[in-house]
């Protein structure tokens, strides 16, 4: 290495130093620590001695009903939540990159707008708009449906209730998508219609090809995220699970371990089994995008 | 823990004696005999030397029970304002957090090294949630000389864990049959009876024990749905009440079950789940009443704007009878003027009425010991008449009975007699073991029990016996881990 790039190489490294700093105090030190603690007995009082207790941690795991039953309310949310997170910002971001779409600005800030909106905030009006005299209902009402659900307190209509509140706030996924279609080349499009291919088929063969990498990354997020489902269950039913342990999911029993039954060791554990599932996801995911991700500029 | 399960019963006795029989009114207070006090106390009684400590900024805690509503935080805040006039230098910080959120939030803080100094009004569940966190007053009272004589030594005794000294007594919370007299005289039936041991008037002349069949039968006729019919006529319409006659104490289904009789999940060996026979059958009281007889809310009625009552359902003015513990008067008033109180229904000819019990714990991760003790003794001496009257907590000093009741009773938007009696005579009967004794792992059970009881307050068509078995074979479960 020459002297030069030497002075680089330390200047670079100074620059990033900040961000490496931060890693290693917010990211990789946590991690490490709570694999260590996988293998030990803490506990926030720490009424037995500290010890190091082996795989003891994970074979609990399996023997926990509690873990199980809580990725299966997870899962069962996944299957319902993810075609929609999908396909809604997708058929929305076409409608509105549509020349026919009049007032396209306009929905596209009406979209965008929920996002904007607190979170917590947003769940906490919805817990308003799904009550039995909430809007939602009142409107069912008015359209002649005598007795509606009880969207919060019903296993049967909870989990749509949670789609239809995680759908309000996908502003941000259409920008991602309006921003992809508006990336396609027009030329693509006039080459099909030459060859004589309708709507559905330049849809078919050159929108969604195109569009592949963009779906790919929305569905990679939208598996982290649903994994990761914490706080609507948290702030609309106070973490209970209600009803009947429906909202219990799988980083809600994970917070609980860790910060009401006090086990840090087992947090830890379910922690990393939680990373475990997600890696894996993303792994076969990575796998078969091969199959049917379309990079326009890779080589 | 068979023997905590004991400690737990002996706590309610031996509360239940000290309501009874304590002696004069005077306040313990901190009296220092220690070296390393610095600042004097502004205003002791005159008879007593003046309590010194270290100047320090604590922290107080709410609300792992009562405490967080509206109209109490500004009396707490005042009073939290008005330690640094009795202890000049040190100041008490008032820190309130829901009720819902309170356990997760003091973990946390305790977690991350961030405890508060003062926790409370903190009950026997509070106290069994946070094993292991309390401080060990024993060395505070015995360096301060804390006048410890006004309590019946084996109520003192009852806050002596492992850990020590965990807590002095405050305040008891008896529970009682609320019920609304307009409501009653409007389906032409007396009203129910305030004495124990009374027998019930039923509307066709004859004279019935005043037990959990009878509630039943009067719940049914004063269920009524908007076209007036009540829940024994035929046509009556079940989606369109508009007036229940019952609600049990739903907060808990270990609470629940204990109006039934006093028991814990805890079998004999303290290992083993065992859920007493009279929980199994008042829950499924309270699965038929919501789901078969409709003369209680379901889970999402419960939570309805038009009857949730902000809080509990008899507040809404639409419920008849209901039972819960006396710390409900902090929102009562809401119900009407014309609600007033009876005696719990037996069960098998035995009456249980569950009891709460509150006191304050200092965490032993406070930095300041000596001035925490100085809050605590502050909170359960110079400042406990107005914190009782705010929470509704009974008095465990008797002298101080009858004064409470009086000030309770003047409240604002409260009927102009209320039979206090009743709440009172509720203490003969308090549910021993008591229904939030320990128990092995107790937030993960809690965590369980939540589940349950709201599964079967959404949930109709159950088969109760094999979901109640289910839920003693997954805390079992959650036990063996």
């Amino acid at each position: 290495m020459t002297p030069l790039a030497r002075r680089e190489a330390r200047q670079g490294l100074l620059f990033i130093s900040p961000w490496i700093v931060g890693f290693l105090a917010f990211t990789l030190i946590p991690m490490v620590a709570t694999l260590l603690f996988t293998f030990l007995n803490v506990t926030l009082a720490q009424a037995e001695p500290l010890r190091f207790v082996g795989l003891d941690n994970y074979a609990r795991l399996f023997g926990d009903p509690q873990v199980w039953q809580s990725l299966v309310v997870t899962f069962t949310f996944a299957a319902l939540w993810l075609p929609f997170i999908v396909i809604v910002p997708f058929v929305l971001a076409l409608a509105l990159n549509s020349r026919h779409t009049k007032g396209k600005s306009l929905f596209r800030t009406l979209f965008f707008m929920p996002y904007v909106v607190p979170f917590v905030a947003g769940i906490l009006a919805w817990q308003q708009m799904f009550a039995d005299t909430g809007w939602l209902n009142d409107f069912l009402r008015f359209l002649g449906w005598k007795n509606p659900p009880a969207w919060l307190f019903d296993i049967t209509f909870i989990y749509p209730a949670l789609v239809i509140l995680g759908i309000w706030g996908i502003g941000a996924g259409i920008i991602v998508n309006l921003a992809g279609l508006r990336g396609i080349p027009t030329e693509l499009y006039d080459a099909a219609k030459i060859d004589g291919a309708n709507s559905r088929q330049q849809l078919r063969y050159v929108t969604i090809p195109m569009m592949s990498p963009v779906i790919f990354y929305t569905i990679i997020l939208g598996v982290v995220e649903v994994l990761q489902y914490f706080l609507v269950p948290l702030v609309l039913k106070a973490g209970t699970g209600e009803p009947g342990g429906s909202t219990f999911f799988y980083n809600l029993y994970l917070y609980k371990v860790f910060f009401n039954f006090q086990q840090m060791s087992y947090g830890a554990t379910l922690a990393w089994l939680l990373f475990g599932i997600t890696l894996l996801f993303t792994v076969i995911l990575f796998r078969t995008s091969r199959r049917w991700v379309y990079y326009a500029g890779e080589r | 823990m068979r023997t905590r399960q004991l400690r737990a019963g002996a706590l309610l006795a031996t509360l239940v004696l000290a309501v009874g029989a304590c002696g004069p009114n005077t306040v313990g207070t901190p009296v220092p005999s220690g070296p390393g006090a610095s600042v004097p106390a502004a205003s002791t009684p005159a008879s007593q030397p003046a309590p010194s400590v270290p100047s320090a900024d604590l922290r107080w805690f709410c609300c792992l029970g009562t405490g967080q509503d509206p109209v109490q935080i500004p009396v707490e805040e005042e009073v939290a304002a008005a330690f640094a006039t009795s202890f000049p230098g040190s100041n008490l910080k008032f820190e309130v957090t829901n009720y819902d959120e309170a356990r997760d939030t003091l973990s946390t803080q305790i977690a991350s090294g961030n405890g508060p100094d003062l926790v409370g009004p903190v009950g026997v569940g509070g106290l069994a949630a946070f094993q292991g966190q309390w401080l060990d007053l024993g060395p505070q009272i015995e360096k301060w000389s804390y006048d410890l004589s006004e309590y019946d030594p084996a109520a003192v005794d009852f806050y002596k864990t492992a850990e020590g000294q965990i807590g002095i007594p405050f305040a008891v919370y008896p529970s009682m049959l609320w019920y609304k007299a307009d409501m009653f005289e409007e389906a032409g039936l007396e009203t129910p009876p305030h004495q124990y041991g009374t027998k019930y008037k039923m509307p066709d002349g004859t004279e019935v024990d005043w037990s959990y069949d009878t509630v039943l039968e009067l719940a049914k006729l004063l269920t009524v749905d908007k076209s007036g019919k009540d829940a024994t006529e035929a046509g009556f319409d079940p989606k369109s009440i508009v007036q229940y006659g019952f609600e049990p104490q739903r907060d808990d289904l270990r609470g629940l079950g204990a109006y039934w009789g006093a028991g814990s999940l805890a079998g004999a060996d303290g290992k083993t789940v065992a859920i007493p026979d009279a929980w199994k059958v008042a829950w499924k009281f309270w699965y038929d009443g919501m789901w078969t007889n409709h003369t209680i809310m379901t889970g999402s009625v419960a939570e309805s704007e038009e009857f949730s009552g902000g809080g509990y359902t008899f507040f809404s003015g639409r419920v008849a009878m209901s039972e819960n513990f006396l710390w409900t008067t902090y929102g009562v008033a809401d119900a009407g003027t014309d609600w007033d109180l009876a005696a719990i229904p037996s069960y098998n000819g035995k009456v249980t009425s569950p009891l709460n019990a509150d006191t304050f714990g200092v965490l032993k991760g406070t930095k300041n010991p000596d001035t925490a003790f100085a809050g605590l003794t502050y909170v359960l001496g110079e400042a406990s008449d107005k914190l009782l009257n705010l929470y509704g907590g009974m008095p465990a000093r008797t002298a101080k009975q009858d004064a409470f009741f009086e000030t309770l009773g003047k409240k604002e938007g409260f009927p102009e007699k209320v039979d206090w009696q009743v709440a009172k005579d509720s203490l003969q009967y308090a549910d021993n073991p008591n229904f939030e004794a320990p128990m092995p792992k107790y937030n993960e059970t809690l965590t369980i029990l939540e589940k349950y009881e709201s599964k079967f307050a959404t949930t109709p068509g159950l088969d109760m016996d094999k979901e109640i078995e289910a839920l003693r074979a997954e805390i079992q479960a959650a036990w063996d881990s």
